[in-house]
């Protein structure tokens, strides 16, 4: 009897460890489905698919970069001989389990060979799964957590915006440099309790302790709407509170509640703050990873066609799709050599597009693991409510 | 010692707790007379706020108001408790009232049901971004700007004075409107036996509405009190406010309205005083931790009574 009972707990050890070692196992190069080899003829026009919020509450980004992929698409389609490129949109309302819904009907349209997107780092992680299984290659123009490129997904996944591992230290070396903090000084860094902003909060920390500078981390919940309890804490003396949060409007409530407490400290905010309809407080600082294209003189002519298309503001959330579609349509046009193209084709050779100039300013290529090579992160400050590039 | 520091706690506490305190007196009343949480109560929080921000739109929005600030919150109140109120009495109506004899989960039920049908409705009809009050910005008067200093350099903005005067205000009025008037006496004696009360010709169903519309009369104007002090709003923001309120009101004692008060201040303070002396981080841990220490001193809420059960 005891024999019996030791022989089934062997065994459910041994299929314990085995679901274990399943779950954490990962593939160095995820399967493809059948899908991902099927050849499509050129002549009748390929889709990209596009994961942006179209709708919801960060409408304002995906509509933004929905219109700079699909005005690139436009001009490139109207040139004769050009493989005519359809751009598919999915709504993903910046809700991962939406964009795997989304991400999966990509997967099964046979039209679509590449995707731009998805826009968020927790979207990216739901939807990279789905799309790599399928062979599509998924780029995206504002997924910023440094994880995303750490091997798992390299070949398929691609971004030409820089990670948050170089937004860290850009925000810390502008506060040493230009905001006069001092080796000793201290800097209060709040996170609002999510990965994105735990994550970039640590990386700002520990550039800034590398510094000498004494970090007060701090935490509040993104429902919270009271940060007095924690702007007493900030002295006299504190020159910055760093806010890497994801809601542009509490970093407005925090810089507006720091300001009436009387403190000089300037908010300096992450990218997931920047938005200049909400967040408007003078003087506040806001990194970001993209330029502002309409400042950027050679895009002059791009910008006033694009805002005769799309009339009204743009932010820089959209500018690096724009990019990500330049790059798609080149990489279709070199797959199309033989007059067909399969996914496969279209993804290996997306990794090799080089740009030797672009609408974001610079030059564009891809590091082996997908990451923008020589990136950059840029600083805004916010002079009478406009966002200026002071970096 | 760091007396900014404590002062500025002190402030913050009283304030959010005041709020707290508002929403907690609408889930004991309802409580007492009916033995039911009503779940839906921190929704009717967010509605007030959201009819304080329509009149701020009507009047040409944050940073453009044209109209005297105190005939505009005095307006904002007065809808946001009215509309609260009748929203309250709706809820009563058509969801809890032929509940009554049902076992008590049923109404439980019920009342997570509407809590998110009022959550999917208000986003559904005034979409899922944030909105400001922002009376940091308002035009003639910026109420969240401007304040007065206190001791240790201390700073309490004129919209923190409102919300802790008018949140007293409020607390006095109904104090005297349950302890002296008629139907306060009805409410008090629904509350002790129900059936009681009605075989002695009190009109229970009436009680049962007035008790409703007072408790979300309050809620609404908590909202506005909110809001007014921390400017945001969001269809979900009811969630996390009302059990907050809920909480406040077991451990200030469930039923009884003077305990509400107390435990919606407790929970101000604690929060405060956690966030600036211990960690931000760990506020929420820290405050339910002193919470549940309270409640195994003493089980029925400080200032609850332990309800005998005879056998």
């Amino acid at each position: 009897m005891l024999k019996r009972v030791s022989l089934i707990a062997l065994a459910a050890t041994l299929a314990a460890l085995a679901v274990v070692a399943a779950a954490v196992a990962r593939p160095t190069s995820p399967s493809t489905s059948s899908t991902a080899t099927a050849g499509i003829s050129c002549k009748k026009g390929v889709s990209v698919g596009m994961l942006a919020p179209i709708t919801g509450p960060a409408a304002s980004i995906g509509g933004d970069q929905l219109h700079w992929a699909q005005y690139y698409f436009t001009q490139w389609n109207k040139v004769k001989g050009h493989v005519k490129i359809k751009l598919v949109q999915g709504d993903t309302q910046l809700d991962p389990s939406k964009a795997s819904t989304v991400a999966q009907s990509f997967a099964s349209n046979g039209s679509i060979v590449g995707v731009i997107g998805p826009a968020g780092s927790d979207e990216v992680q739901a939807a990279a799964p789905i799309l790599s299984k399928a062979g599509l290659a998924f780029a995206s123009g504002s997924a910023t957590r440094v994880s995303l490129t750490n091997g798992s997904y390299k070949g398929f996944f691609f971004r030409d915006v820089p990670n948050d591992g170089v937004q860290g230290p850009t925000a810390a070396n502008y506060m040493f440099n230009k905001l006069k903090v001092k080796s000793g000084d201290s800097i209060m860094v709040v996170d609002d309790q999510e990965s994105y902003s735990t994550g970039l909060a640590d990386i700002v920390g520990a550039s800034l302790s590398a510094k000498g500078v004494k970090v007060d981390r701090e935490s509040i919940s993104q429902k919270a709407t009271d940060f007095s309890s924690l702007i007493a804490k900030v002295p006299s003396s504190m020159k910055v509170v760093y806010l890497p949060f994801q809601l542009s409007s509490q970093a407005q409530l925090f810089a507006q509640q720091l300001k009436a407490q009387g403190k000089s400290a300037v908010a300096f905010g992450s990218d997931g703050t920047f938005d200049s309809s909400k967040f408007t407080v003078d003087g506040s600082y806001i990194s970001f990873f993209a330029p502002d294209v309409t400042t950027i003189k050679a895009d002059a002519l791009i910008v006033k066609s694009f805002q005769k298309q799309y009339p009204g503001a743009t932010s820089p959330f959209g500018a690096p799709n724009y990019v990500l579609a330049q790059m798609y349509a080149t990489a279709i046009t070199r797959s199309c050599g033989d007059g067909k193209l399969t996914r496969l084709e279209v993804r290996k050779n997306f990794g090799k597009v080089k740009l030797g100039t672009s609408l974001l300013g610079t030059p564009i290529r891809f590091t082996a693991n997908g990451d923008l090579a020589n990136a950059a992160f840029h600083i805004f400050k916010i002079v009478n409510g406009k966002y200026v590039t002071v970096q | 010692m760091n007396w900014n520091l404590f002062v500025t706690e002190l402030v913050s506490g009283i304030t959010h707790g005041s709020v707290y305190a508002l929403i907690a007196l609408g889930y004991s009343m309802v409580y007492g007379i009916l033995k039911l949480l009503n779940f839906a109560h921190g929704d009717i929080y967010m509605i007030g706020a959201f009819i304080g921000f329509g009149i701020i739109t009507v009047f040409g929005g944050p940073a453009n108001l044209d109209v005297n600030v105190v005939l505009m919150l005095a307006l904002m109140f007065m809808c946001a408790m009215l509309g609260g109120g009748l929203v309250g009495v709706m809820i009563e109506r058509f969801a809890y009232r032929r509940l009554r004899t049902a076992p008590r989960i049923a109404p439980l039920i019920t009342a997570l049901g509407v809590s998110f049908f009022l959550e999917n409705g208000a986003q559904l009809v005034l979409g899922a971004q944030f909105q400001s009050y922002d009376s940091f910005s308002w035009k003639n008067n910026p109420i969240a700007l401007n304040g007065f200093m206190l001791p240790a350099q201390a700073r309490i903005s004129y919209a923190q004075v409102i919300v802790v005067v008018g949140t007293v205000v409020l607390c006095v009025a109904l104090t005297l409107f349950v302890q002296r008037t008629q139907t306060g006496k009805a409410m008090r004696a629904t509350s002790f036996d129900r059936e009681a009360a009605a075989m002695m010709g009190i009109d229970v169903d009436r009680v049962i509405v007035v008790t409703f519309f007072i408790g979300s009369a309050l809620a609404g104007a908590a909202g506005v009190f909110n809001c007014i002090a921390y400017q945001q709003l969001w269809p979900y923001m009811g969630f996390q406010a009302g059990l907050f309120a809920f909480t406040a009101a077991v451990v200030g004692g469930i039923g009884s309205l003077p305990g509400s008060v107390l435990g919606g201040l407790l929970i101000g303070l604690a929060e405060a005083f956690a966030t600036g002396y211990i960690s931000s981080t760990f506020q929420q841990a820290i405050v339910f931790g002193i919470l549940i220490a309270v409640m195994l001193v003493r089980p029925a809420g400080i200032l609850g009574r332990a309800t005998v059960q005879k056998v």
